[in-house]
C-alpha cells in the first residue's frame, strides 16, 4: 500500500508521515487501540515514538513482497542446506551419525536394568549380546540396547557424566567453595579422563592386533559407566561423613565396592568386544597353531585384566576425589 | 583449560621423546629397530606385540619429524611470552 501511494502524492523526504498513515491499519493489539487516535496529530514526540513499531510491521510486510528479499531469502535457503551439508558431511567423516543413534536408542526399564547391573553384576548370568539376522540371512547385527541388557549404550554414561560434573559442583557448593570456573575444570577432568582411558585402549588394541568393527564407540560408552560407580560413591561419602569429603572407613569401603562391581562388569562385557570368539584372523597356516592362539588370548586376558582393574582404580580415585 | 593444556604437553613430550630414539645406537641395540628385526620361525612379520610397536615407534619417527618442529617452535613461543 506504500507502493501505490508512492505515485499519487508528491515525493516525500522525510518518511515519518507515511508510516503514521500505515499504523492505524496494522495494529491490532487492544491496550494500543484503546488510546486516543488524538495522539497521532498531537505532539510530534508521541509519533516519533509510536513508528517504530508499526514500522517494523509494514516493513517486513515489505519485505516478504520485495523480489530481492525473495532472492536472498532464496539464496539464504540455499546457503544454509548446503551448509548443513556439509556440516552432515564432515560430521558423519568422523562419527556415523546412524551408529550413535543405536547406542541411544534406550527405554526406561533397560536404563534402570543397566544401572542395577552396573552396580550389582554379581549374580547376572548371560553376559553374550543378542544378535539379529536380516530378512535375506547373510547378515547379522547386535540389538540395539532396548531389547539387548548387554548392550552397550551411550545414553547412561553422557547422562552420568554430566550428572557427575553437577554433583562434583553441588558438593564443592554445599562446602562455599563454588566457583564457576569448577564447572569447567571437573568438566575437562572428566574428559581427559575419558580420552586417555580411550587412547590407551586404542593403543592397547593396536598392540595386540585387536580388530573389531564399531568397537571404538563401544569403548567409548564401556568407559563412562564407571562414572556411575563415582557418582555412587561420592554421594554415599558425603551423605556418611557429613560434608568432609570420600575419606573415611564408610568412603572407602563404598569405593571398594563400586570399584571391584565396575570391573567385574568391564571384564565381563569388554570380553566380548576384545576377545573375539573365533580366531579367525589367521593369515597364514602357521598361525592356526593353537600355542600360539593360546598366547595371544592370555596376552588379552592380561591387558583386559589390567585394563578392567588398575586403570579402573587409577580412574575412579582420581574422579572421586573432592 | 589447566588440563587440556597439561594433556597437550604430555602427548607433545611424549612424541618428543619418541622422535629423539636413536635408530643405530639405541633402537637397533635393542633389537626394535626395523632395519634389524628378524621374526622367529612361523610368526608374521606383523604379528607380534613388539613387531607392533617397532611399527609404531618407526612410523611415530617418520610421519611426525616435522609436524614436530613447528609444534615445538609454537610451544616455545608461548612459553617464552606469556609462560
Amino acid at each position: 500500500m506504500q507502493r501505490s501511494g508512492y505515485g499519487q502524492s508528491p515525493p516525500l523526504h522525510h518518511p515519518v508521515p507515511q508510516h503514521v498513515s500505515t499504523v492505524p491499519q496494522l495494529r491490532s493489539p487492544p491496550p494500543l487501540t484503546s488510546q486516543p487516535q488524538s495522539g497521532y496529530d498531537g505532539s510530534p514526540y508521541q509519533q516519533q515514538g509510536r513508528a517504530p513499531s508499526g514500522n517494523m510491521f509494514g516493513q517486513y510486510g515489505n519485505f516478504i513482497n520485495d523480489p530481492a528479499a525473495q532472492l536472498a531469502s532464496q539464496f539464504g535457503q540455499t546457503a544454509f542446506k548446503q551448509g548443513q551439508e556439509y556440516l552432515e558431511q564432515n560430521v558423519n567423516r568422523f562419527v556415523s551419525v546412524s551408529a550413535l543413534k543405536h547406542y541411544f536408542n534406550v527405554t526406561n526399564s533397560y536404563v534402570i536394568n543397566k544401572l542395577w547391573l552396573v552396580l550389582f553384576p554379581w549374580r547376572h548370568k548371560p553376559w553374550s549380546r543378542k544378535q539379529t539376522v536380516s530378512p535375506s540371512g547373510q547378515e547379522g547385527w547386535y540389538l540395539p540396547p532396548r531389547d539387548d541388557l548387554n548392550s552397550p549404550d551411550m545414553y547412561i554414561p553422557v547422562m552420568s557424566l554430566v550428572t557427575y560434573i553437577f554433583l562434583q559442583t553441588l558438593i564443592a557448593g554445599l562446602r562455599g567453595q563454588f566457583q564457576p570456573e569448577l564447572f569447567g575444570y571437573i568438566a575437562t577432568t572428566a574428559l581427559v579422563v575419558v580420552i586417555v582411558e580411550i587412547l590407551g585402549l586404542k593403543l592397547g588394541c593396536y598392540l595386540l592386533s585387536i580388530s573389531n568393527e564399531s568397537q571404538l564407540l563401544d569403548l567409548v560408552a564401556y568407559s563412562g559407566y564407571k562414572f556411575v560407580g563415582v557418582i555412587v560413591t561420592i554421594s554415599i561419602a558425603e551423605i556418611v561423613n557429613g560434608g568432609k569429603g570420600t575419606g573415611g572407613v564408610i568412603g572407602w569401603t563404598v569405593f571398594a565396592y563400586t570399584f571391584f562391581a565396575n570391573a567385574l562388569f568391564l571384564m565381563r562385557s569388554l570380553k566380548y568386544v576384545l576377545l573375539p570368539e573365533n580366531n579367525n584372523n589367521a593369515q597364514g597356516p602357521m598361525q592356526t597353531m593353537p600355542t600360539e592362539g593360546r598366547a595371544k588370548r592370555s596376552q588379552r586376558l592380561q591387558f583386559l585384566f589390567f585394563y578392567a582393574y588398575i586403570v579402573q582404580l587409577f580412574f575412579m580415585w582420581i574422579l572421586s576425589r573432592p | 583449560m589447566l588440563i587440556f593444556g597439561n594433556l597437550i604437553y604430555v602427548s607433545c613430550l611424549l612424541i618428543n621423546a619418541i622422535a629423539i630414539l636413536s635408530e643405530d645406537r639405541f633402537l637397533a641395540r635393542i633389537n626394535f629397530s626395523p632395519s634389524s628385526y628378524d621374526p622367529a620361525f612361523g610368526q608374521s612379520a606383523d604379528a607380534s606385540v613388539q613387531a607392533k610397536i617397532m611399527n609404531l615407534i618407526a612410523s611415530v619417527r617418520t610421519l611426525m619429524r616435522i609436524p614436530l618442529i613447528v609444534v615445538n617452535t609454537l610451544i616455545i613461543i608461548y612459553e617464552l611470552v606469556l609462560g
